[in-house]
């Protein structure tokens, strides 16, 4: 009761100049000290405490009380100081009644009440509000509004109405009437202006919060995006690295040079070999260029091909290398060109293999069958000689017997002696020894050089030869063309009956498909080192082409067979090589030939009707 | 007929026999033989021959290095020289020509077709 007392002698206005101006200095010192602890925290509940506690204090009144006005137009003590001996009021529901809109619009514009006796009429309360109040024992009170100022929005979103009313500081004074000083009104109304900037601060602090969760929260997700493409990045890099790494290991292993040449001609990867060959490393090879590599003269010879493999083509060629030892190394090389989606050429894929060996047997193949060959020939000579003179009958008379024996030992002689030379032939032309002396041909001057060497065996078969010559030219080299020419006509002649006809016939016209010719069946050739083989058209402007026949009416081929017969000692009948005395290889010997001449050779034969032997020649156009 | 004498310079004694027995058949000329390219070269100094049938692979000193000495002596240089050979390619023909011989004839060959062979290469009017 006595702090009751105390306040009651505080709250009275104090009568001089000296009191006066202490009160005010002590006011202010309160007003800056409760100033200072509003603004200590940014926590508004702590803020409303230490108000209500603060000017309890300060005024000594019974009760001080935070009103939130809410939307609904009811409120609630949101924050109570009041002394123990009379009834707390925090958080009670107060109806829109009590506190009706045109008495809040009031409020909002700045109203404040001050009421010295609740019961004196001249306060100006209804007399239900009087009654409500009793409740709580009020005898005086003192109400300022609690704004929310135009200034306490700094953040333009969510504007609302300047001066809106939040809610209201109120004292109670409840043991008896009072009479409010002017200085207790200016405080209350300053805390109030200090609460509605704590609110505020409150508001931005609250929006603040909800920037930075929203943009932590954005940023959060942006990390994780990153961290997974990143990890993302990482797998992918480790899967290509991986896989270059298995690339290598595999290409390691191997003994070819693998490579990979951008658009450049720069190499981007090597596998170990090019150290073993060449003495330099994968590290020190890549980035450079096929020149700094090669040298000049290497990489002159590449050239053609490497622009082949830009080009998108498929390039295969033979040469040989000098490795790091000194040696001489045959090498193939493929280059395979590396295409896009759009198919534009990025770069190329290079293998080169050691072919050394498979040369050096080549080389002991070939050197072995000309060897061979040669040294039969010195004894087929003798064996030959002897078994025609002893046939001439003048070293002696033989029985009939003894005269076939003779011609038996001769025929084959003779037969061993073309096989001996056919191989020869075969193998000079497949070993590339050969190379063909081309010049231009006459192809009548041929035709009548074949049919006359060919006229003895034709007489002796009862074969007649028919031919026509035609005065055009080919690009040829004349041995190996009547060569091939006297093969058909040996074959035709031998596969003809006693009486038959064998016709060399040739045409002069555009190099033509196949299907113009009707014919079924052509054995492939391998096109000419260095070229690839095109198929021209009769519609086309290439060159003329020569077309030979040689026909017979003989038992023909079997449809089956038109393709196997070109390959060695492949013949219709296994029997044909005894019965007719061929060797087998003539065929063959004709298409190597005919190939040398960038020219085609096919068969047609309707069986039991006889054969047509055709091969194309380039027309010499001089 | 006329006759002609023939040199046979070959290291295989059966080509030389039946050189010699081919063409003294078939046109009764004289038939000298020589198994060596020295031999052979003292031989035809002298006798002379009309036409020397040369093997051009021989051992020691070949048919190529023979027909050189036989060229480098005057008893010999004018003497007609045919070699003899296995080589049938037409390179190998046109690189034998090249050295000055008549001409080449290749092995296998009919010994009785010699006579025929060798008076056509070397024009002579024989009758055989």
């Amino acid at each position: 009761m006595s702090s009751r007392r105390s306040s009651s002698r505080r709250s009275s206005r104090p009568r001089n100049p000296q009191d006066e101006l202490s009160y005010q200095r002590q006011r202010v010192e309160l007003l800056a000290e409760v100033t200072l602890k509003i603004r200590q925290s940014l926590q508004l509940k702590e803020i409303l405490r230490t108000t209500v506690t603060e000017v309890q204090r300060i005024l000594q009144a019974d009760r001080v009380l935070i009103y939130q006005v809410l939307p609904n137009g009811t409120g609630r003590p949101i924050s109570e100081a009041v002394r123990p001996e009379y009834p707390a009021i925090l958080g009670m529901e107060f109806p829109e009644e009590v506190f009706p809109a045109d008495y809040q619009n009031l409020y909002a514009q700045g109203r404040v009440r001050e009421i010295a006796d609740v019961h004196d009429p001249a306060s100006g309360l209804a007399d239900c509000l009087v009654e409500f109040v009793a409740q709580f024992e009020v005898k005086a009170k003192l109400i300022v509004p609690i704004l929310e100022t135009a200034n306490a929005q700094p953040i333009a979103s969510q504007r609302v109405p300047q001066n809106q009313l939040w809610g209201l500081l109120i004292a109670h004074q409840c043991d008896r009437p009072r009479q409010w000083a002017d200085f207790e009104l200016e405080l209350m109304q300053q805390l109030a202006d200090q609460i509605s900037i704590a609110l505020a601060q409150a508001e931005l602090l609250g929006r603040l919060e909800e920037m930075v969760e929203a943009r932590t929260a954005e940023l959060q997700e942006a990390n994780r995006n990153l961290t997974q493409e990143i990890n993302d990045r990482m797998q992918a890099e480790a899967a290509l690295r991986q896989s270059e790494e298995q690339l290598r290991l595999i290409t390691n292993g191997l003994p070819v040079l693998i490579s990979y040449v951008d658009h450049r001609q720069h190499y981007q990867f090597n596998n170990q070999a090019y150290e073993e060959w060449l003495g330099q490393s994968p590290a020190e090879i890549h980035g450079h260029h096929l020149r700094d590599v090669w040298g000049e003269v290497g990489y002159g010879g590449m050239q053609p091909y490497v622009r082949a493999a830009l080009s998108g083509e498929v390039a295969t060629y033979e040469n040989e290398i000098q490795s790091r030892e000194g040696r001489l190394r045959s090498i193939k090389v493929t280059y395979i060109p590396h295409l896009d989606k759009n198919h534009k050429v990025k770069g190329f894929f290079s293998l080169i293999s050691d072919i050394s060996d498979r040369k050096a047997i080549e080389r002991m193949k070939d050197e072995f069958i000309s060897v061979v060959s040669h040294e039969l020939r010195t004894p087929l000579t003798s064996l030959h000689s002897a078994l025609k003179i002893l046939a001439t009958g003048r070293l002696g008379t033989l029985s009939d017997d003894g005269q076939q024996m003779l011609e038996i030992a001769d025929d084959n002689t003779e037969r061993l002696v073309r096989l001996v030379n056919n191989v020869l032939d075969l193998q000079r032309i497949e070993s590339g020894d050969v190379t063909m002396a081309k010049q231009a041909c006459n192809v009548a001057e041929l035709m009548t050089q074949a049919i006359e060497a060919m006229q003895p065996m034709a007489q002796q078969h009862g074969i007649t030869l028919r031919t026509k010559p035609v005065n055009t030219q080919i690009w040829a080299d004349a041995d190996y063309m009547l060569q091939a020419l006297t093969n058909l006509l040996s074959n035709a002649i031998k596969f003809s009956l006693s009486g038959g006809e064998v016709w060399l016939t040739v045409e002069s016209r555009l190099q033509l498909d196949r299907s113009d010719i009707g014919s079924k069946t052509e054995p492939s050739l391998p096109p000419p080192k260095g070229k690839k083989r095109t198929r021209k058209t009769q519609h086309s402007d290439h060159p003329e082409e020569v077309l030979f026949q040689v026909r017979d009416q003989g038992q023909g081929i079997p449809a089956a067979k038109l393709e196997s017969i070109f390959e060695r000692f492949q013949q219709v009948d296994s029997s044909d090589s005894r019965k007719k005395g061929g060797t087998g290889l003539g065929l063959t010997i004709c298409r190597k030939i005919i190939a040398q001449h960038e020219g085609r050779i096919w068969a047609e034969s309707q069986f039991g009707q006889g054969s047509t032997f055709f091969f194309a020649i380039p027309a010499f156009k001089g | 007929m006329t006759t002609k004498c023939v040199l046979i310079i070959d290291d295989e004694e059966t080509i030389q026999t039946v050189v010699k027995f081919g063409i003294h058949m078939k046109a009764g000329w004289e038939v000298l033989t020589a198994s060596s390219g020295p031999t052979g070269i003292q031989t035809a100094q002298t006798a002379n021959p009309d036409v020397i049938l040369l093997d051009v692979m021989m051992p020691e000193m070949d048919g190529i290095a023979t027909f050189k000495a036989l060229q480098s002596h005057p008893q010999t240089e004018q003497i007609p020289v045919i070699f003899l050979t296995a080589k049938a390619q037409t390179a190998e023909k046109r690189q034998f020509n090249d050295l000055g011989v008549s001409g080449v004839i290749t092995k296998p060959f009919n010994s009785l077709d010699l006579p025929e062979q060798i008076a056509k290469i070397l024009h002579w009017q024989v009758d055989l």
